[in-house]
């Protein structure tokens, strides 16, 4: 249980999807808007990635290591249609406003990365666990700074109004722009916590974990082919 | 500089010891900068006779702000505060002058804090920035708070009119009845001090003279805009603006001598500095014509400011380096 517990939660801080990895960014950009579609767009991400990990995972030992990747693609292509029908039967408004990036999941960096650097070497139940907490990981990042971004570009939460009367819409954030520097100064931010942290604990500053080796298995397979 | 004295114990200097450049000319950095705030001084004072207390104001609150907002930064970071080198109270004087003088204050507070704080010191403060800082401020405004921001708008009330959206919305005869010398006078519509193209020129004048700038870049810049207006102009004489009046209106003075010639975010070197300068200009053109925004200057130099790391590539061969046919280390 604490192996999965483990597994679980280093999608939630440590190997935090779009701000410690930093993978999936193209949507993490262009669809939080608002807290909304930050929290609907996770939302479908969750369900992807967990299934897709759990199938990836079921079928590892069958899947040729030449063409794992087309496999991968193929596996995640029939569950992100499946979401892509269920969104437009059950939550159309949500699919209009996400528009492209729902089909676009298939090609997410996070889908493949957890594809190839866990679920296709792990047993299915913590592949469940891994997906699950990157899932729950990027869900709350999107909605986070999706909320952040709706704050200040709508003085509104979820669609609620916050801001006091003769707040003017700081329309700068729900631009394109907006998005890159509330994404930038999020990072800049979780570094100068992780460095606080390390510098309360004693130890000297740790370098920002950007890139840790969990998201990508190069160094592993590269040492199996050589 | 630094320079280290090593004392014997007898405490007479026998030895001193200093990092390179061991030759320095005497200029500083807050000589440069007071420089520039006395070039900016006529079209400060042209500001104030054409738009009244109300320029005044923009132009105090903002100068504040951008200081105030750059002690914090500096102190938030555990940085030496840098204020005192003029340079935050430079971009906050250019901020203001890139608005309208009825801008609300909210705004101009806005405006100057992002101009230095996002602009500025998040790439690590005076020299480190990829575009020019009140430009930043400027774009940042405009996207947001289009009408604060929209020249004819803020001044409903003013007898002056915005030569460069009467151009774009009403065509080449609106423009018949702006004259060039209440152009060059500031007798228009516009950015606060960018409006005031003749103040603005008599400074550039002055930084050119004393050095502080070198003249490829606002002559590359001034001649960019004039070449492709010209070629506009010539092209359909009845339609297109006349060159000149491209070079009185919008900001163009005060982007070719201030804003484009800021020391980070602009090439080294003669050749790339022209190409900068030229790129600046014809795009200021090019969004004059077919853009949305009356005045393309903002924008332009900041698109030209984005291939700065590219011209810089453009560089003198190191004496006795490889030929230009193949590399020396390859």
């Amino acid at each position: 249980m604490s192996t999965l517990w483990k597994e679980f939660s280093k999608g939630l801080w440590n190997e935090l999807p779009p701000f410690r990895l930093v993978l999936g960014l193209c949507p993490t950009l262009a669809v939080t808007k608002t807290a909304n579609n930050g929290l609907g767009m996770g939302l479908a991400v969750i369900f992807v990635l967990t299934l897709s990990n759990m199938l990836i995972s079921m079928v590892r030992k069958i899947i040729p290591a030449k063409v794992r990747i087309a496999c991968f693609i193929v596996i995640a292509a029939s569950l992100v249609v499946a979401v892509e029908l269920l969104m437009q039967a059950y939550a159309y408004p949500l699919y209009q406003q996400l528009g492209i990036f729902v089909p676009l999941i298939v090609v997410n960096c996070i889908i493949l990365g957890r594809a190839e650097a866990f679920a296709s070497r792990n047993p299915v139940l913590p592949s469940i666990a891994d997906g699950l907490g990157m899932g729950v990981g990027y869900t709350a990042s999107l909605t986070f700074l999706g909320a952040l971004r709706e704050l200040f570009g709508y003085g509104t939460v979820f669609g609620a109004p916050v801001m006091w009367g003769s707040f003017k819409p700081f329309s700068f954030m729900i631009e394109a722009p907006g998005a890159f520097v509330c994404l930038g100064v999020l990072l800049a931010g979780m570094n100068f916590f992780s460095a606080w942290q390390a510098r309360r604990k004693g130890g000297p500053d740790a370098v920002p974990a950007v890139s840790d080796c969990g998201s990508c298995g190069m160094c592993d397979m590269a040492r199996k082919r050589g | 500089m630094q320079r280290e004295a090593l004392k014997p114990l007898t405490g007479r200097t026998v030895f001193t010891v200093s990092s390179p450049p061991h030759w320095h000319c005497g200029a500083t950095i807050p000589g440069m900068m007071l420089d520039i705030l006395l070039a900016l001084c006529p079209a400060v004072v042209m500001a104030a006779a054409v738009f009244g207390m109300d320029a005044v104001r923009v132009m105090a609150l903002s100068c504040a702000t951008a200081v105030v907002v750059e002690a914090a930064c500096c102190k938030a970071m555990k940085r030496p505060v840098s204020v005192d080198d003029y340079s935050a109270l430079v971009t906050g004087l250019l901020f203001a002058f890139l608005l309208p003088a009825e801008a609300p204050w909210w705004l101009v507070m806005a405006g100057s804090a992002i101009s230095i704080a996002l602009g500025k010191m998040v790439f690590g403060g005076l020299g480190g920035h990829p575009f020019c800082p009140p430009l930043v401020g400027w774009a940042v405004c405009r996207i947001s708070w289009k009408s604060s921001m929209d020249i004819d708008m803020s001044l409903l009330n003013a007898d002056l009119f915005y030569p460069l959206t009467q151009l774009k919305h009403l065509g080449l005869e609106a423009i018949s009845r702006f004259s060039y010398a209440d152009l060059l006078l500031g007798k228009q519509l516009g950015g606060l001090g960018a409006a005031q193209t003749g103040a603005l020129l008599l400074g550039g004048i002055y930084l050119l003279l004393r050095r502080r700038i070198r003249p490829d870049i606002p002559l590359a810049f001034l001649a960019g805009t004039f070449l492709l207006s010209l070629a506009y102009a010539l092209s359909d004489p009845s339609f297109y603006a006349p060159p000149l009046f491209h070079l009185m209106t919008g900001s163009v003075v005060l982007g070719a001598f201030f804003l484009a010639t800021d020391c980070s975010s602009s090439p080294m070197g003669h050749v790339p500095m022209i190409l900068f300068g030229l790129l600046g200009g014809a795009l200021t053109v090019i969004i004059r014509v077919y853009g949305d925004y009356p005045d393309g200057v903002p924008f332009a130099i900041m698109l030209a400011n984005l291939a700065t790391p590219l011209l810089d590539r453009i560089r003198p061969r190191p004496f006795g380096g490889a030929g230009r046919g193949g590399r020396a280390h390859a």
